[in-house]
């Protein structure tokens, strides 16, 4: 009739696994019903017909939203203008970034405060960033159009041409989170050891093996980090170019998240939507696995 | 010779790095001292060739808009909704995130990993169940749900910068706690939070910042009560029938960029430091 010592055991054991989830109990709860349950609506919906008096999936149709979804160009040129968007606008963002924070980190008494301005782009609501930009590169009044009319190029219509108007996207886009990235790589140069530089400056070593020896295999991880942050949110895009070019001219600036977006809230096509979201969202993981799996080899290798 | 020489192009580089930071500075800051310029001007000097510097500033704009487009009462939603998702996301994700730092957890690695791919989750993949769900619960248009709506990203978002945050701090700190006889919760609580309140704090208000500029979520769920200060720029922005009313743009666009500004100045040091943090430490 002595259960007590084990059962408290038992009990102490229950109560320390309770405490130990405890902490992750809220945050768990609150994903799994607003992130993990939306996204498996999602999958159902992407197999069914969408009864649009109930609001309600009906019908269990099988791969046929995917089957029309694949078959619509529209989709694939969206995904095309996207993966333009991404390829110019990521690595643009990049140097540029880490060339700003190498200029920016200087050291001078101003040091502080243009680091503190430099953070003005990136809280500007993207939204306002492209409305503003479009103001800015309007092909009458705006401002852009006058500079570069007083060193002879011009007028350039930044919202009627399509390859402009994709320029136009990657520049806005530029603006607003090349800061973000200047951020980063801030930190990371200040994060590095000053003591290696003096070391290799000593040993006699010239510019060209200081960057290939000693800066460059230090900067890696940071860039890899980087550059992940800001994949993270370069899928997202939709704000910019909904406030500038909204998709256009035609459909050339048309990234896919603006696409399903129409689809589904113009259109009422939600079935199609989903299984569109369902396609995005699996290539997007692949590729943010891909990228992370990227960037821990590297942080490995050097 | 040769160590003047190089002294000489040293201080030449240095030179040429602070007037590059000064002039791409200048660069980057354009578009928002313009759009504030602009916010000033009324229409007939907005409208000009070459563009006005000078003029005679009026604030009609913003007394005619602010009254005719209820900039207050989506100000008013904007607040709430960034303040209620910010709240709830700080202390459910910060709990989180110390737990991935600090306890011992069978399969964390696992929810970090998730956790981390979460933030990839592109929002209109929830934008579309998110709307029919709550147009069926009769959700739509209301506060709730958008606050919950941006939880979606912001609980990995915090998650994510408060787990660096919290291996960085000693692990002395709860050690001497349990044997000073707290729980765990007793702890984190007493212990880890008051010392992470800086950290805490600049998370909570980027939060909120994020929470503020969102747009996809608020443009699906809410229609007349609810709607936002993001969703007010983008009707202005794309009116494409009337042509865009740049005047209240740029005042709209003043008004929803000047807290936010003033918010990240004053807490850039532990801004910049959490967000690179955050962001190396992945």
């Amino acid at each position: 009739m002595t259960p007590g010592p084990r059962r408290s055991r038992r009990m102490e054991r229950l109560a320390d696994t309770l405490s130990r989830w405890g902490f992750m109990a809220p945050a768990f709860l609150i994903l799994a019903a607003v992130l993990a349950y939306p996204i498996l609506y999602t999958l159902e919906i992407s197999f069914s017909e969408l009864d649009l008096g109930t609001f309600m999936p009906s019908e269990w149709v099988g791969w046929d939203n995917y089957e029309t979804v694949l078959e619509d160009e529209r989709f694939w040129h969206s995904m095309k203008v996207t993966g333009i968007y991404l390829a110019f606008a990521m690595p643009l963002q990049m140097v540029l970034g880490f060339a700003i924070a190498f200029l920016v980190n200087a050291d001078w008494r101003g040091r502080g405060v243009i680091r503190a301005l430099f953070l003005i782009p990136m809280v500007i609501a993207p939204v306002v960033a492209g409305g503003l930009w479009r103001m800015l590169l309007d092909p009458l009044w705006g401002i852009s159009n006058w500079f570069l009319g007083l060193v002879g190029i011009g007028p350039l219509d930044w919202f009627g041409d399509s390859t402009l108007a994709m320029a136009t996207i990657v520049l806005i886009d530029t603006w607003r989170w090349t800061p973000f990235v200047t951020l980063i790589a801030t930190a990371g140069l200040l994060s590095l050891p000053r003591d290696v530089f003096e070391a290799a400056e000593i040993d006699g070593a010239n510019w060209w093996v200081m960057l290939r020896h000693v800066t460059l295999p230090l900067l890696v991880p940071i860039m890899a980090a980087a550059f992940v942050v800001r994949w993270l949110g370069a899928v997202k895009m939709f704000d910019i170019v909904l406030a500038s070019t909204l998709g256009g001219p035609g459909r050339a600036t048309n990234v896919i998240n603006l696409f399903i977006y129409q689809e589904a809230f113009r259109g009422l096509k939600f079935a199609e939507s989903a299984a569109m979201s369902v396609v995005v969202l699996v290539i997007t993981m692949a590729l943010t696995a891909v990228f992370l799996r990227g960037s821990r080899l590297l942080e490995q290798r050097y | 010779m040769s160590a003047s020489r190089h002294a000489r192009r040293r201080r030449a580089l240095r030179l040429a790095r602070i007037w590059g930071g000064v002039l791409a500075c200048a660069v980057f800051l354009f578009p928002v001292f313009w759009m504030v310029l602009t916010s000033f001007k009324e229409s007939r000097d907005i409208f000009t060739s070459p563009p006005k510097l000078f003029f005679t500033p009026t604030i009609a704009t913003y007394t005619s808009y602010l009254r005719f487009a209820d900039v207050p009462g989506r100000m008013w939603n904007t607040v709430v909704v960034a303040a209620g998702s910010g709240l709830i996301s700080i202390v459910a994700g910060s709990m989180a995130g110390y737990a991935l730092a600090r306890v011992p957890l069978k399969g964390a690695r696992t929810i970090g990993t998730l956790m981390l791919l979460s933030r990839g989750v592109p929002p209109i993949a929830l934008a579309v169940p998110m709307f029919l769900v709550a147009r069926n619960l009769g959700l739509t248009d209301k506060h709730i749900t958008l606050i919950l709506a941006y939880c979606t990203f912001l609980i990995p978002y915090v998650m994510w910068l408060m787990r660096g945050f919290f291996q960085a701090l000693p692990k002395e700190l709860e050690e001497s706690a349990t044997i000073d006889g707290c729980s765990r919760f007793g702890a984190f609580f007493r212990i880890i939070v008051p010392i992470s309140l800086p950290g805490l704090l600049s998370t909570f208000i980027f939060s909120m910042i994020l929470a503020w500029e969102e747009l996809l979520f608020a443009l699906v769920l809410t229609n007349r009560d609810a709607v936002t200060v993001p969703v007010a720029v983008a009707s202005i922005a794309s009116d494409m029938l009337t042509g865009v009313n740049w005047g209240a743009l740029c005042a709209v666009g003043t008004i929803t960029v000047l807290p936010v500004v003033v918010f990240a100045l004053a807490v850039q040091k532990w801004l910049i430091k959490g967000l690179a943090d955050g962001a190396t430490k992945g």
